[in-house]
């Protein structure tokens, strides 16, 4: 059981011409025990952060702890961390049996208890019936559950899973997320899972660290990511379908203050909270979002008016694509919702779901 | 039907569909029937031709004048029996054995030790390049330089070897390196130094192609270097040192060149391999039938060896689950 801090991170690779900076000033703090995903584009630089926390790659600079020692120059043998690769890197010339084992067999562990344990998690992974293949004998989707199994299999500090379903089908993965954090809660052990799949990540994660572009972009649980993300990028990634973003003048008169869209005569009424501090701060023009699943056909006292202008059927629920003057926008209605082309809605909304960016910084006004 | 769906295939340029209906359709005939047949045909004159006629004159009194004149006689089994029941023969049987395990052997085991060293403990690319340009040299030299070259060194009253061990304090006397009993070593170590490159090469390159991902999930799991070679190195590279074995067997079996060079056999006949009675009887003493028989005799035995390891090679692949 550990407790993981990365204290402003950095990782360089090559020189000149080649250089890439693919982790930029990053600080992380994991609780013991805690489940942390690690979400972000692909490219963005997890698994770099990941290989660094695991000691296979050089910290160019800044430090990793866990429990406070400084663990930044030792080998991976010497952290006690168990890794689940995305390459998956099992050993060819092994069975997945012994694949499993090999870990335990490492630690001198004896035969009958490796075979007890490689059973049990070869039971919880549903891999029981091949346990006498080789990897090369196996489906993308079973490999990946084998190297699962070998990170699994071990009592390490830390467990760092590196987009270990990427290769399941939805029901298995759906199956597979819930023993992983069945298992989670009972081995009670620190747990870093990357993925770029968000609904893993809100699934699985007791908190989700957003990354991008090389650096730390937001950490929170799924309330704080959701409803009040740090800057545009994390409003636009996290959620599905994405956030809709308008350029908008600040409004303000005496009473109250709105936002006019650019291009458009629509304007939204943001919360008391957020009229505040954009009197504090008095911008000229702001980035405002506002959420598809935010903005449904009801008669809430402010609303945005538009017209049709696609209404898709997505299984449990409609989305409507509309557009006023030249801005166009998505909200969610009912599936059973009939409206066609051209015609004019009505899309109610909570002023305290609306949510103002700067339009340099991109940082969230609050 | 095909010729329309091509014409109106807009990823074939016009030049090339030209070309395809200018072309003479004959062409495509005789291509793939040349392209086949001439190798066939060079095969059939330079191996199939000449063993057919080995194994004929093998079971005939053939000898060089009976040869050119035509006038050779069947006689069974007598040529098989004769090199059997030779003392030369079984001495030389013996001998092959020596040197399989101390030239053939020994220099896949050195190979292999200094290609997995070179890789784990030379981390410099242009060292390693510089060492394998180096080990690699005596390789690229013909064989008449190497026996001359270690004709030389291995001169007993005043060569560099025996010079050397003195200086160390290693031997008291000289070696008299090709004394009976002795000659034959000489040969293994010119021959070890001549060619352990060859599977140092081999397995030097099959280490490199080796994933370097699996060695990463076994520093995470906590695997020392050495448990690393003994458990995942060396298993891997099975196949590769197969081959490197193979590749050194098969030379063993037409091994004459440092023989010849350097002892000639002697003294005694105490260096002789099966390969070089061979020579010795058809080429020098004309006895074409007794050669004919002992080069089949050898072939047979080569034959065996090479099939034991290629089925062992398989089995090794077949555990992997790669054929
Ligand atoms: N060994 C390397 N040498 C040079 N550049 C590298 C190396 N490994 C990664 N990079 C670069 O660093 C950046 C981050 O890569 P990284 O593998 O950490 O991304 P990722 O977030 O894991 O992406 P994905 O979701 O696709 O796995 C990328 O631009 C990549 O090209
Ligand atoms: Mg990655």
């Amino acid at each position: 059981m550990s407790q993981v801090s990365l204290r402003e991170v950095n990782k360089i690779y090559g020189e000149g011409a080649g250089r890439v900076h693919a982790v930029q000033d990053l600080n992380l703090e994991i609780g013991d025990g805690e489940f942390v995903a690690l979400l972000g584009p692909s490219g963005c630089g997890k698994t770099s952060t990941l290989r660094m926390i695991v000691g296979l790659e050089t910290i160019t600079s800044g430090d990793i702890f866990f429990d406070g020692r400084n663990i930044s120059r030792l080998e991976p043998q010497d952290r006690n961390v168990a890794m689940a690769f995305e390459t998956y890197a099992l050993y060819p010339n092994f069975t997945v049996e012994e694949n499993l084992a090999f870990p335990l067999e490492v630690r001198g562990v004896v035969e009958a208890t490796r075979r007890s344990k490689v059973r049990e998690i070869a039971e919880i992974l549903r891999i029981s019936d091949i346990l006498g293949s080789h990897p090369s004998e196996l489906s993308g989707g079973q490999q990946q559950r084998v190297s699962l199994g070998r990170a699994l299999i071990r009592e390490p500090s830390v467990f760092i899973l590196d987009e270990v379903m990427s290769h399941l089908d939805a029901h298995l993965k759906f199956r597979m997320l819930f023993d992983l954090k069945r298992l989670h809660r009972e081995l009670k052990r620190t747990m870093v899972y990357v993925t770029h799949d968000q609904v893993e990540a809100l699934a699985l994660a007791d908190r989700v660290a957003v990354m991008s572009n090389a650096r730390m972009q937001q950490v929170g649980d799924r309330n704080t990511l959701y409803n009040r993300p740090a800057n545009v990028f994390v409003a636009d990634f996290i959620g599905e379908p994405p956030t809709n973003f308008f350029r908008a003048r600040v409004v303000a008169d005496d009473s109250r203050l709105t936002l006019a869209v650019e291009d458009s005569d629509l304007v939204l009424v943001p919360d008391e909270g957020t009229a505040a501090a954009l009197k504090r701060s008095e911008p000229k023009s702001v980035i405002a979002g506002i959420r598809p699943q935010n903005l449904n056909l009801s008669d809430k006292p402010v609303a945005l008016n538009a017209r049709v202008a696609i209404n898709e059927y997505l299984g449990e629920r409609s989305m409507l694509t509309v557009y006023n003057g030249s801005i166009r926008f998505r909200a969610l209605a009912p599936p059973e919702t009939r409206i066609s082309r051209g015609e004019a809605v009505r899309l109610g909304y909570d002023p305290a779901n609306v949510m103002v960016f700067d339009p340099e910084t991109e940082l969230l006004i609050s | 039907m095909n010729q329309t769906v091509r014409d109106s295939s807009p990823s074939q340029p016009a030049w090339f569909r030209n070309k395809r209906t200018a072309r003479p359709l004959i062409v495509a005939r005789w291509v793939p029937v040349a392209l086949v047949g001439l190798p066939v045909a060079v095969l059939l004159a330079i191996v199939i031709y000449p063993t057919i006629w080995m194994f004929y004159h093998s079971l005939r009194d053939t000898n060089i004048q009976g040869l050119f004149m035509g006038s050779h006689e069947y006689i069974g089994f007598q040529n098989y029996a004769t090199v059997i029941g030779s003392d030369r023969f079984q001495q030389s049987l013996i001998h092959l054995v020596q040197y399989l395990t101390f030239g053939a052997c020994l220099q896949v085991l050195i190979g292999t030790v200094l290609a997995l060293t070179l890789y784990e403990f030379v981390k410099s690319n242009a060292l390693r390049t510089a060492i394998l340009i180096i080990l690699v040299l005596p390789m690229m030299l013909p064989p008449s330089i190497v026996g001359v070259l270690w004709r030389f060194l291995l001169t007993p009253s005043n060569g560099a070897v025996n010079q050397a061990l003195l200086n160390i304090g290693l031997i008291k006397n000289h070696i008299e390196w090709f004394n009976a009993g002795v000659s034959l070593w000489s040969i293994i170590i010119a021959d070890i130094w001549n060619w352990v490159a060859l599977p140092l090469l081999i397995v030097y390159s099959g280490r490199v192609s080796l994933p370097p991902a699996v060695y990463e999930a076994a520093r995470v799991d906590g695997a020392g270097q050495w448990k690393v070679m003994r458990r995942i190195t060396l298993p891997m590279l099975k196949e590769v040192i197969a081959i490197a074995f193979i590749l050194r067997f098969t030379d063993a079996f037409k091994f004459v060149d440092l023989v010849y060079i350097m002892t000639s056999g002697g003294p005694a006949q105490s260096s002789e391999l099966p390969t070089y009675i061979a020579f010795q009887r058809g080429i020098r003493e004309f006895a074409i039938g007794e050669a004919a028989a002992y080069a089949i005799v050898i072939f047979a035995i080569s034959a065996v060896i090479i099939t034991l390891f290629l089925k062992y090679m398989k089995r090794v692949m077949k555990a992997q689950g790669l054929a």
